[in-house]
C-alpha cells in the first residue's frame, strides 16, 4: 500500500492548485485533494455554528434548513470534485489538518518504543473513503432538503436546534469515515452517537424519545468499550494507531493467513478484530447489541432516513472494511462476524415479519439488512458488503423518507391497519412509487440494485468454504424480507381506500403530542377501528406532500434504481467492486480466489443464484399478496393473515413482542445492575461510611462514658483533690520508707 | 517581577482578603473580584513569560529565608504541569466570585475574604517548593473551607464540614508523619548535615531510604492524599461535602481540592518512594477501578442531583489515580490531564446545577424534570458539560480518559501479564508495551465505567434537562417565587443580614424577592461564567498539543523516575540498559518513524514481526 | 477521716526529725506541725462546709499553712527564697480575695443562697 504523503513544497500539483485560494496556501494546508476533504468537516461544523447561531438569534424562518442544503451540497461537491480529480482514488492520500493528539516524549532504552503517540486530525483519501463520502454526503443533502418540509411546523429554535444536530452529525461522520488513524475514527463513532443521542431525543418531551436516546447511547457506549479497547491492543502491538502503519505492520501476519499458518500469528494480534467487530456490532446494530435501534425510530423521519438506515449504523460496516487486513490476520474474526451478521439478519426479518409500524418494520429491516452486510465481509465479499451497503442507503432512505410522508400526512399514523390504499388518494402517487421502488429494492426484485447486491453476498457465501449454512439462512432471510417488506406495501398503498389520523390531529405541534400507535394494545381494540375511522375520516384530510419532499423521494427513486447500473459499469463485479480493490478492504489475491469454488447444488453459485434469489423473493412477494392483499376488505382486517397469526398463537405473539429479548435484557442485565447499584449504596452508606463513623463514635463514647465523674459540685472536686493529694502522700510515705 | 511572580500570587489573595474584611460590606464581591481577577492576570502573564520549551524544569524559582536554623524557606517555582493547574486555581477564582453574587446574601465579607484565603492556599501549594510550605499550605486550605461549608452550606452543613475537617485532617497528619520521616532521613543522610526541607534535596536524599521504609513512607503519604483524591475506601466525605457546600464551594472542592491530593501523589509520592509506588501500583491500580465502577454504580441510584455529581467525582479521580499507577508518559499525561479537565467540566457542572438551585431551591432529581423547555440555554451548557463529563471525543474529558486507559492498558511488560502470553514471549517488547504491573484487564475493567459514567450521566440529563417539565410547587408559570424555600433561607444565623445586596429594600418582603433578578433561563453573568470554561474544555478536547507538550517535561522526568526504580517487573531482564546497544537502535524524533524504523531492525532477527527483541539484561533492577 | 490521718503523719514527721527535746527554741517540725495542722483544718472545713464565703476562708487558711511551712523551710535552709515566695503570696492572696468575695456576693445576688451545692452549671 503506497502512502502518498502530498507536500505543498514539494507537489507541483498542490502549489498550482493551492494558488487558486491564497488563504489555503498561505496556511500551508498540503495537497489539492487533501485541502477539498478537509472542507468537509469545516463546512458541516459551521452548519452547526450557524444554526445554533439562528437559535440564539431566535431565527423563525427556514433559514437553517436552506443554510445547510447549501452546506451540504458544497461538502458533497467537494467530495465529487476529489473524486473526479482521481485524488486518492488508486492509492490512499493522506491529507493533513493540524496536530490532534500527537506527542512524543523520545525514547528510552531502545529509542522510540512506546514513547508517542500520533494521531492527528488528518484525512486518508481512498476509494473507500470516497465510497462512503459520496453517499454519506449526497443522502445527507438531499435528507436535508427533505427535512427542511418535514421539521416546518418546528419552525424556531427546535427547527435550528435539528439541523445543528443534522450538521454535526455529517461533522462526526467524516470524521469516522476519512481518519486518518483510529482515534480520529473514535472521534467520529462518538460523535455520531452523541448526534444519534440528540436526534432521537429530539422530541425531548417525550418520556419514550428521552428512554430511547439515553438506550442508544447507551448501548453503543458497550461497543464503544470494545473498539477502545481494541484500539489499545492495536496501539501496543503496532506501537501506532494510524492506519498506513498499522497496516504495514501487519502484513506479514496477512502472509500467514494466506498460507494457513494460524500459530504464527499471536493471539493477541488475533483479538484485536474481536474487540474491533464488538464496536461495529453495537453501531451497526448487530446481536446481541441491536436492540437500540427499533427504538430509535423515536426520532424524526429524517433522521430515522440518514442516521438510523443509511449512513451512521453502516459505521459498522466501514470499520471491518477498513481494518480488513487486520480481520485478516485472525483465524475466527470474520467466521465469527458472518454468523453474527447472518443470526440478526434472520431474528431482525422474523420480528420485523410480525410488527405494525412501519417505521419499526423499515427499522428491523435495516438490521437484518446490516447483517447482510457483515455476513457478506464475513464470507470475504467485501465487495458486496459495500455495494449492498450503498444500495442499502438509497433504497433505505426512500423507504424511510415515503414512511415519513405518510407520518407527516397522516399525523403522525405508523399503523399500518389503519392505513391503506393510499397511492390512490390525491397527491400521494409519487410516495406510493416511491414505496414501490423501494420495497422492490429491498425484496430483491430482479435487476434491481437490491436484488444484485444481495446475490453478490449469498453467492459468495456458497462459494466461501464452510459457510453454505450461511448462504441458506441468509436466503430464506431474504424470503422472509420480501415478504414482509411487501407486506408493508400491500396493506398501506393498495387496497381499498381508508385511513384515520395518528394522535397528532389537533396539535401543531409535532412534540407536544408524538405518540404514534405501534403497542401492542392496538391489536386488542382493532375490532372497533373502522367505526373510528369513518368518523375521523369525516374530517381529516391528509396533507400531501409538497415539492420538497417530493423532489427528494423523485430523486431518491432513480438513485435506488440507477444503482443497479453500478454493477454493470467496469470489469468484474461493477463499479464498487473497482473501488473496493484500491482499498485496505480489498482481498489480498491469494485470498480472494479460492482453490476449489464451493458449490450450491452442484452449480456455480455465482451463476445460479440470480435465478434462485429472484424465485425466493417472489414467493416472498407471493405470500404477503395472497395474505395481505388478496381479499383483503378493509385497513384492519386482512382474514388470511388474521386466521394465520391466530393458527401460530405464542409464536406469532412473541414475533410481536420482539421475543422478548427487551425483557430479557432487562432482567438479566439492567435490573441486577440496578440492585447491584442500590446495594452498593447501602453499603457506601452502612459500612464503608458507618466505619468512618465508628471511628469518630470511639472517642466520643469514650468520653460519654468517664463524663459523670464531672458532677459540677464543687465539693465533688474538692474530695477528689484531698484524696488525690492523700494518694501521693502515701505514696511519697511509701517509697520513703 | 518573574522572581517574584508566585510569591505576589500567593500574597494578593491575602492582601485583598483583609481588605474584604474591612470594606463596606456592599463593596466585599467587588473587591474579591478584582482581587481574583488580578491574580488571574498575573498568571496569564506569568503563563505568557513561563518558557514552554523547558517544562521539566522549575520556573520562577525564588526563595525567601524563613526558618534557615530548621532549613525551612519559602521556596517557590513551577513547572508546566504546576503551572497548568495554578492557571485552573486562578480561573476558577473570578468564576467561583461571580458565582456566588445572588447566591450569598448572609455575612458577604467573611465569605469573600475567605474564598481569597483558601484561593491563597491552593496557588502556595501548587507553587511550593518547599516541603514545609507545601503542607502548610495543603492544611490550611481546610480552615477557609471548613468556614465556607459550616457557615454557608445547607441544612446538614456543620456535620459535613467537622466531617470533612476531621476526616481530611486525619489524613493529612499521618502523610505528615511520612514526610517528615523523610526529612529526618535526608538530615541524617545528608552530607552538609542539618534540616532541609527543599524538594529538589529530598528527592534526592529520599532515593536511599531502605526499601522496607519506603513502603511505610508510601503508605503513610498515600493515607493522607488518598483521602483527599479521594480514594475508593476513604471516600465519604466527599458526597457529604459536596452536597452540603454552597456552590462555589463545590467547584473550589471538585476543581481544585481533591486535585491536590493526586498532585501531592504525583509530586510528593512518586519521586520520594517511587520503587513502593510501582511496586503497589496494581493495588492501587484494584482500588481506583473499584472507585470508578462503584462510585459509578452509587451514581445511578442517586436522586440528589449534587450527591451525583460528587459521586461522579469519586469515579473520575479514580481514572486520574488508575492513570498514575501506570508509571508510563501516557497514564501520567492522561492522569495530569485529567486533573485539569475533571476540574473544568465538573466545576461547570456544580456551577450549574447552584444555578438551578437559585431558581428552585431544591437538588431533587424527583422535582425537576424537562428544564429544556424553559430554560434552554442552561440546558445547553448541562449537555455540553455532561458530555465532556461522560468523556466524549473532541472534549476534554475524552484525551485524558483515553489516555488513562491506554496507560494502564500498555503498562505490562512480558505483555499482558501472561494473560495473552503468546503476545509476548521472554524478552520481547511490543511496540506499545511499556514496563508495568497493571495490563489489558485493569484498561478492561476501568473501561466499564466509561459505559457506567453514560449511564448516570444520560439518567442525570434525562431527568432534569429532558422529559416532560417538572417544577417544585409553587415554581409554576407567573408564581416564580416560591415561599417553602424562603422559611428555610431565614433560618441562616445571622437574620439581620438579609438583603445586603439590596440596601434599598430593607423589608422583609425582600427577603423573599431576593431572586427576582433571575430571569428563567440563565442571565448575561451565568453565561459569562460559562462560556470560558466551555471553550476551554472545547479547546483543550480539539487541540490538546500544548497542554500535552506543557506537561511533557515534567511527566517524562516523573516516567523515567518509575521506571529507573526498577521493581516494575518480577522478571528481572526485560529491559535493556541505555548504554548497551541493542538490535533496534532508531532513535529518530517521530515516533512514526522510529516504529517502521524499529519493525525494519526486526525483520532480519527471529522475532514475530511487529515485536522487538530486546536482548539486555539487568537493566532493571538497581 | 482525713484529719485523723493528717495528725499521723505530721506526729510521723516530727518523730522521723527528731523531737526538740532538750533544745529550748521551736524546731522546723513544730512549725511544720503548725502548718500541717492548719492545713488539715483548712482542708476539713472546706470539705465539710457548704457557705461559699466559710469555704473561702478555709482556702486562706490552707494559703497560710503553705505560707508558714515555706517560711519555715526558708528559716531553717538559711535561703529566702521561700520569705519571698510568701511575700508574694500574700499579695496574690490579697487580690484574690478580693476578686474571690466579689464573686461571691455575684453569686449571692443571682441566687440568693451562699449555698455552694446550688451551682453545678460545670456538670459534664
Amino acid at each position: 500500500m503506497q502512502v502518498t504523503l502530498i507536500d505543498l513544497a514539494t507537489s507541483s500539483v498542490a502549489a498550482a492548485l493551492a494558488a487558486e485560494t491564497p488563504a489555503a496556501a498561505a496556511s500551508g494546508t498540503p495537497g489539492a485533494g487533501a485541502r477539498l476533504m478537509l472542507i468537509v468537516p469545516v463546512l458541516t461544523l459551521l452548519g452547526t455554528v450557524l444554526c445554533g447561531l439562528c437559535a440564539a438569534l431566535r431565527v423563525k424562518s427556514k433559514l437553517p434548513a436552506w443554510t445547510t442544503v447549501a452546506l451540504l451540497a458544497g461538502s458533497f461537491a467537494a467530495v465529487a470534485a476529489t473524486f473526479s480529480r482521481g485524488e486518492g482514488v488508486l492509492s490512499p492520500v493522506i491529507a493533513h489538518g493540524f496536530e490532534w493528539i500527537s506527542i512524543a516524549w523520545g525514547g528510552w532504552g531502545s529509542g522510540g518504543l512506546g514513547h508517542g503517540i500520533t494521531a492527528n486530525f488528518s484525512f486518508y483519501v481512498d476509494s473507500l473513503t470516497l465510497l462512503w463520502m459520496l453517499f454519506v454526503t449526497g443522502l445527507a443533502t438531499l435528507i436535508a432538503l427533505y427535512a427542511s418540509e418535514y421539521m416546518s411546523h418546528d419552525a424556531g429554535t427546535g427547527y435550528c436546534r435539528f439541523f445543528a444536530g443534522f450538521n454535526l452529525f455529517v461533522f462526526s461522520m467524516s470524521c469516522l469515515v476519512m481518519a486518518d488513524n483510529l482515534v480520529l475514527l473514535y472521534l467520529g463513532w462518538e460523535g455520531v452517537g452523541l448526534c444519534s443521542y440528540l436526534l432521537i431525543g429530539y422530541f425531548y418531551k417525550k418520556p419514550s424519545a428521552v428512554a430511547a436516546a439515553k438506550k442508544a447511547f447507551i448501548v453503543n457506549r458497550i461497543g464503544d468499550l470494545g473498539l477502545a479497547l481494541g484500539i489499545f491492543l492495536i496501539y501496543v502491538q503496532f506501537g501506532s494507531v494510524e492506519y498506513a502503519t498499522v497496516f504495514e505492520a501487519a502484513r506479514p501476519y496477512i502472509d500467514s493467513f494466506r498460507s494457513g499458518d494460524f500459530a504464527a500469528i499471536p493471539a493477541a494480534v488475533q483479538l484485536i478484530p474481536i474487540l474491533l467487530m464488538v464496536g461495529a456490532f453495537g453501531k451497526s446494530a448487530q446481536l446481541p447489541l441491536y436492540v437500540w435501534l427499533p427504538d430509535a425510530m423515536e426520532g424524526p423521519t429524517p433522521v430515522s432516513a440518514l442516521i438510523h438506515a443509511a449512513t451512521m449504523v453502516t459505521a459498522g460496516v466501514y470499520l471491518i472494511a477498513r481494518t480488513y487486513p487486520l480481520f485478516l490476520c485472525s483465524e475466527h474474526a470474520l467466521p465469527v462476524v458472518a454468523w453474527v451478521g447472518t443470526l440478526t439478519a434472520l431474528l431482525a426479518a422474523t420480528i420485523g415479519m410480525a410488527q405494525f409500524d412501519i417505521k419499526r418494520i423499515m427499522a428491523y429491516s435495516t438490521v437484518s439488512q446490516l447483517g447482510y452486510m457483515f455476513a457478506g465481509l464475513g464470507a470475504l465479499t467485501s465487495v458486496g458488503a459495500a455495494f449492498h451497503v450503498l444500495t442499502h442507503a438509497f433504497f433505505k432512505a426512500l423507504l424511510f423518507l415515503c414512511c415519513g410522508a405518510v407520518m407527516h400526512g397522516f399525523a403522525g399514523q405508523l399503523d399500518l391497519r389503519r392505513l391503506s390504499g393510499l397511492i390512490r388518494v390525491p397527491g400521494w402517487k409519487v410516495v406510493g412509487v416511491g414505496m414501490l421502488i423501494g420495497c422492490a429494492n429491498l425484496a430483491g426484485f430482479p435487476f434491481t440494485a437490491g436484488f444484485f447486491s444481495k446475490d453478490m453476498i449469498l453467492a459468495e457465501a456458497f462459494v466461501t468454504p464452510g459457510m453454505a449454512p450461511i448462504g441458506w439462512l441468509l436466503l430464506l432471510t431474504a424470503g422472509l424480507t420480501a415478504y414482509y417488506t411487501f407486506r408493508v406495501f400491500f396493506r398501506v398503498f393498495v387496497g381499498p381506500v381508508s385511513f384515520e389520523p395518528g394522535d397528532e390531529v389537533h396539535s401543531h405541534a409535532h412534540d407536544e403530542a408524538h405518540t404514534h400507535g405501534h403497542s401492542s394494545d392496538h391489536a386488542n381494540t382493532h375490532d372497533q377501528a373502522p367505526a373510528h375511522a369513518s368518523t375521523a375520516h369525516g374530517h381529516f384530510h391528509p396533507h400531501a406532500p409538497g415539492w420538497a419532499i417530493n423532489t427528494v423521494l423523485v430523486i431518491l427513486s432513480g438513485l435506488s434504481i440507477a444503482a443497479a447500473g453500478l454493477y454493470f459499469m467496469g470489469p468484474h463485479g461493477g463499479w464498487v467492486a473497482s473501488m473496493i480493490h484500491h482499498s485496505s478492504a480489498d482481498l489480498p489475491a491469494a485470498i480472494g480466489e479460492h482453490p476449489s469454488h464451493g458449490s450450491f447444488l452442484g452449480m456455480d453459485p455465482h451463476k445460479v443464484m440470480y435465478y434462485v434469489s429472484a424465485v425466493v423473493g417472489f414467493a416472498g412477494i407471493a405470500a404477503a399478496f395472497i395474505l395481505h392483499y388478496a381479499g383483503r376488505t378493509s385497513a384492519a382486517t386482512s382474514r388470511r393473515a388474521d386466521t394465520l397469526s391466530d393458527r401460530l398463537g405464542v409464536i406469532a405473539r412473541a414475533a410481536r413482542a420482539k421475543w422478548y429479548v427487551d425483557e430479557v435484557y432487562d432482567y438479566l442485565i439492567r435490573t441486577p445492575l440496578w440492585v447491584l447499584s442500590h446495594v452498593f449504596h447501602l453499603v457506601d452508606k452502612l459500612i464503608v461510611d458507618g466505619l468512618v463513623d465508628l471511628f469518630g463514635w470511639l472517642p466520643r463514647a469514650f468520653g460519654r462514658s468517664i463524663r459523670p465523674s464531672q458532677s459540677g459540685v464543687l465539693h465533688g472536686y474538692a474530695v477528689g483533690m484531698a484524696g488525690g493529694l492523700a494518694v501521693i502522700l502515701l505514696i511519697v510515705l511509701l517509697v520513703a520508707w | 517581577m518573574a522572581e517574584s511572580i508566585l510569591i505576589l500570587l500567593i500574597l494578593l489573595p491575602l492582601a485583598f482578603a483583609a481588605f474584604t474584611s474591612w470594606m463596606p460590606r456592599r463593596h466585599a464581591p467587588t473587591v474579591a473580584l478584582l482581587g481574583t481577577s488580578i491574580a488571574l492576570v498575573l498568571g496569564v502573564y506569568a503563563a505568557f513569560i513561563f518558557d514552554w520549551n523547558i517544562t521539566g524544569r522549575y520556573q520562577f524559582e525564588n526563595t525567601v529565608e524563613w526558618l534557615p536554623a530548621l532549613g525551612i524557606s519559602l521556596k517557590v517555582g513551577v513547572d508546566g504541569v504546576s503551572m497548568l493547574l495554578l492557571l485552573l486555581t486562578l480561573l476558577l477564582g473570578p468564576v467561583c466570585v461571580l458565582a456566588s453574587l445572588t447566591a450569598i446574601t448572609d455575612r458577604v465579607r467573611t465569605y469573600y475574604a475567605w474564598l481569597l484565603v483558601l484561593q491563597a492556599a491552593m496557588t502556595g501549594v501548587f507553587v511550593a517548593r518547599d516541603l514545609i510550605l507545601f503542607y502548610t499550605c495543603f492544611e490550611f486550605t481546610l480552615i477557609p473551607m471548613y468556614i465556607l461549608i459550616s457557615l454557608f452550606g445547607s441544612t446538614n452543613r456543620r456535620k459535613a464540614a467537622i466531617k470533612f475537617f476531621l476526616y481530611t485532617f486525619t489524613g493529612s497528619i499521618i502523610a505528615l508523619a511520612g514526610l517528615v520521616y523523610v526529612a529526618w532521613h535526608a538530615s541524617e543522610h545528608a552530607v552538609s548535615g542539618g534540616w532541609t526541607f527543599d524538594l529538589d534535596r529530598l528527592m534526592i536524599a529520599a532515593a536511599d531510604l531502605p526499601p522496607s521504609a519506603q513502603g511505610w513512607v508510601l503508605a503513610a503519604l498515600l493515607l493522607g492524599f488518598a483521602v483527599k483524591v479521594p480514594l475508593f475506601p476513604l471516600h465519604t466525605w466527599l458526597p457529604l461535602a459536596h452536597t452540603e457546600a454552597p456552590t462555589a464551594g463545590s467547584v473550589i472542592l471538585a476543581g481544585v481540592l481533591l486535585k491536590l491530593g493526586t498532585y501531592g501523589i504525583y509530586r510528593l509520592a512518586i519521586p520520594f518512594v517511587p520503587a513502593a509506588f510501582a511496586e503497589f501500583a496494581p493495588y492501587l491500580a484494584a482500588l481506583s477501578i473499584v472507585g470508578i465502577v462503584y462510585g459509578g454504580l452509587i451514581c445511578w441510584v442517586q436522586t440528589d442531583i449534587k450527591k451525583l455529581v460528587a459521586y461522579s467525582s469519586v469515579a473520575h479521580l479514580g481514572f486520574c489515580v488508575l492513570g498514575m499507577t501506570a508509571g508510563n508518559e501516557i497514564g501520567l499525561s492522561g492522569s495530569v490531564l485529567y486533573m485539569i479537565n475533571h476540574g473544568l467540566s465538573t466545576g461547570a457542572l456544580f456551577l450549574l446545577i447552584g444555578m438551578v438551585y437559585e431558581r428552585y431551591h431544591t437538588r431533587d432529581m424527583g422535582q425537576l424534570g424537562g428544564l429544556a423547555a424553559k430554560m434552554p440555554v442552561w440546558s445547553t451548557f448541562m449537555v455540553f458539560f455532561v458530555m465532556s463529563s461522560v468523556g466524549l471525543p473532541g472534549l476534554n474529558g475524552f484525551i485524558s480518559e483515553f489516555m488513562c486507559l491506554l496507560g494502564a492498558f500498555q503498562s505490562a511488560d512480558g505483555w499482558g501479564m501472561g494473560l495473552w502470553g503468546s503476545a509476548a514471549p521472554e524478552g520481547v517488547f511490543l511496540p506499545g508495551s511499556t514496563p508495568g504491573l497493571l495490563g489489558p484487564w485493569y484498561a478492561a475493567l476501568a473501561g466499564v465505567g466509561m459505559i457506567v459514567a453514560a449511564i448516570y450521566l444520560l439518567q442525570l440529563t434525562g431527568k432534569v434537562v429532558w422529559g416532560p417539565l417538572v417544577e417544585p410547587a409553587g415554581h409554576g408559570d407567573g408564581a416564580h417565587h416560591g415561599h417553602q424555600h424562603t422559611a428555610h433561607e431565614a433560618g441562616h444565623d445571622a437574620p439581620g443580614a438579609h438583603n445586603t445586596l439590596h440596601p434599598a429594600s430593607p423589608s422583609p418582603a425582600g427577603n423573599q424577592q431576593r431572586h427576582s433578578n433571575l430571569p428563567a433561563d440563565l442571565n448575561a453573568r451565568e453565561i459569562g461564567i460559562l462560556v470560558p470554561l466551555a471553550a476551554l474544555c472545547l479547546f483543550l478536547g480539539v487541540y490538546p498539543k500544548p497542554s500535552l507538550v506543557a506537561i511533557s517535561g515534567s511527566v517524562k522526568q516523573t516516567a523515567a523516575i518509575m521506571r529507573e526504580a526498577g521493581v516494575f517487573s518480577k522478571r528481572p531482564a526485560t529491559l535493556p540498559p541505555a548504554e548497551q546497544p541493542t538490535p533496534v537502535e532508531a532513535t529518530p524524533s517521530a515516533p512514526r518513524e522510529a516504529q517502521s524504523g524499529a519493525q525494519a531492525a526486526a525483520k532480519p532477527s527471529e522475532a514475530p514481526p511487529g515485536a522487538v527483541t530486546l536482548s539486555g539484561h539487568g537493566g532493571m533492577s538497581r | 477521716m482525713t484529719s485523723a490521718w493528717l495528725m499521723m503523719t505530721s506526729s510521723a514527721l516530727l518523730a522521723q526529725t527528731g523531737a526538740p527535746a532538750a533544745m529550748a527554741g521551736p524546731t522546723l517540725a513544730h512549725y511544720l506541725f503548725v502548718s500541717a495542722a492548719m492545713f488539715a483544718l483548712g482542708l476539713i472545713g472546706f470539705l465539710t462546709r457548704r457557705n461559699l464565703i466559710i469555704m473561702f476562708l478555709s482556702t486562706e487558711l490552707m494559703f497560710q499553712a503553705a505560707g508558714i511551712a515555706l517560711i519555715a523551710f526558708s528559716r531553717f535552709h538559711l535561703n529566702h527564697t521561700g520569705e519571698t515566695f510568701v511575700i508574694f503570696v500574700l499579695t496574690i492572696a490579697a487580690a484574690e480575695a478580693a476578686m474571690a468575695l466579689a464573686l461571691v456576693v455575684l453569686l449571692f445576688r443571682r441566687r440568693e443562697s451562699l449555698d455552694a451545692q446550688q451551682w453545678d452549671e460545670m456538670s459534664g
